[in-house]
């Protein structure tokens, strides 16, 4: 999937992915990649600044862990993002549910 | 992770600190993710069969170029947030200013004392009197005064060189405040928020008000002969310098302004 096509779905990916747990930014585009069986590969510097924004709007909380001496910031996810999961999944599968009713027709 | 790939990481993590901006609490936490994402992301490809120079290349490939990745930290331009700050800095800036030039007017005072006495600058304009319990203060402040006038005039000169020496040490420390404000915030593109020239415009003006102010406080004792002219006589000089700086500075803008402008043809 082209890296444009995937920027606008970020924040909705990234929320999934925390839903199921909290993790480390590694861990969070490995999960990515591998949930999607690669079709999500965008540059992993990318993935930091939403990470960040999504924690300054109140979706994420973060905090240090120690990672075999080395210091890491994991992340999960709040109520307010757990609202927020929920609101876009409803606006993502009404999204998708027209885009396939108009594909289906146009073919 | 072995020396060659934590040298590849090393010099990424020296150019993202080099691009990024903001605090530095902020641009520290981003520098440890990154390091952290960069050292497993070797660890990884190590282990799926790369050498380590292969695996940091690989690493730091797909992690995005710094000065890319740098810009995507920025945060997101905020219209209020910046005329804020701009306020902010303006008003230092002529906080500054001001409590400086008071710092210049105590000097002159000083002058003005030494060149026709404290009397001048600081005594008490006619009908002013002192109880004796003011007047034993005044005296045990100034025991080399003879009467109490004097010691009154003797501590109130003081009081006006020392207060005003004072307020020019804060300005100056708000002006170099100010001035290292500017010089950290750096950006690419100054978004101009608040008019050109407002800050010498409103800086005439309250200067040019004070002076005026302060030239009808020293007239009546001027006039009468009486001394304490010389406090409002320096101050309103100095602002009066001050405010004439402001408008020239605030023409010069304009001027500058215009020369700016494109040329309008006529038909």
């Amino acid at each position: 999937m082209r890296a444009e096509q995937l920027k606008g779905h970020l924040d909705l990916l990234l929320l999934s992915v925390l839903a199921r747990g909290p993790a480390h930014g590694y861990a969070v585009i490995a999960a990515l990649r591998d949930g999607s069986s690669g079709a999500f590969d965008l540059p992993e510097g990318t993935v930091y600044p939403a990470l960040h924004r999504l924690e300054s709007e109140g979706l994420l909380a973060s905090s240090w862990g120690d990672a075999g001496g080395r210091r890491r910031r994991v992340y999960r996810l709040t109520g307010a993002g757990a609202a927020a999961l929920r609101a876009r999944r409803r606006e993502w599968e009404t999204f998708a549910g027209s885009v396939r009713a108009v594909v289906g027709w146009a073919t | 992770m072995g020396h060659m790939s934590a040298d590849a990481v090393d010099r990424y993590l020296d150019e993202l600190l080099a691009a990024l901006d903001g605090r530095a609490a902020d641009i520290r936490r981003v520098l440890v993710e990154v390091d952290d994402h960069l050292t497993e992301a070797v660890r990884a490809g190590v282990e799926e069969g790369l050498d380590e120079r292969a695996a940091a290349a690989r690493a730091i490939e797909r992690f995005g170029p710094p000065r890319v990745v740098a810009r995507r930290f920025a945060r997101p331009f905020s219209p209020g947030r910046e005329l804020a700050t701009q306020l902010v800095l303006a008003v230092l800036l002529l906080a500054g200013v001001g409590m400086t030039t008071v710092g210049v007017s105590g000097a002159v005072a000083a002058g003005m004392g030494a060149a026709f006495g404290q009397q001048f600058v600081s005594g008490d304009h006619a009908g002013v009197t002192y109880t004796p319990a003011r007047c034993a203060e005044y005296r045990a402040l100034e025991p080399g005064a003879a009467t109490c006038e004097e010691a009154a005039t003797r501590h109130h000169f003081g009081e006006v060189v020392q207060y005003r020496a004072a307020a020019g040490v804060v300005g100056l420390a708000a002006l170099a405040a100010s001035a290292l404000v500017r010089r950290r915030r750096r950006q690419a593109i100054l978004v101009r928020l608040l008019p050109e020239g407002l800050v010498p415009a409103v800086a005439a003006a309250l200067f040019g008000v004070a002076a005026a102010a302060l030239a009808l406080d020293a007239v009546t004792p001027l006039l009468a002969g009486e001394g304490g002219a010389g406090a409002s006589l320096s101050a309103a000089i100095v602002a009066a310098v001050a405010g004439a700086i402001g408008a020239g500075t605030f023409v010069r803008t304009l001027g500058v302004r215009a020369e700016r402008q494109p040329a309008q043809s006529s038909m």
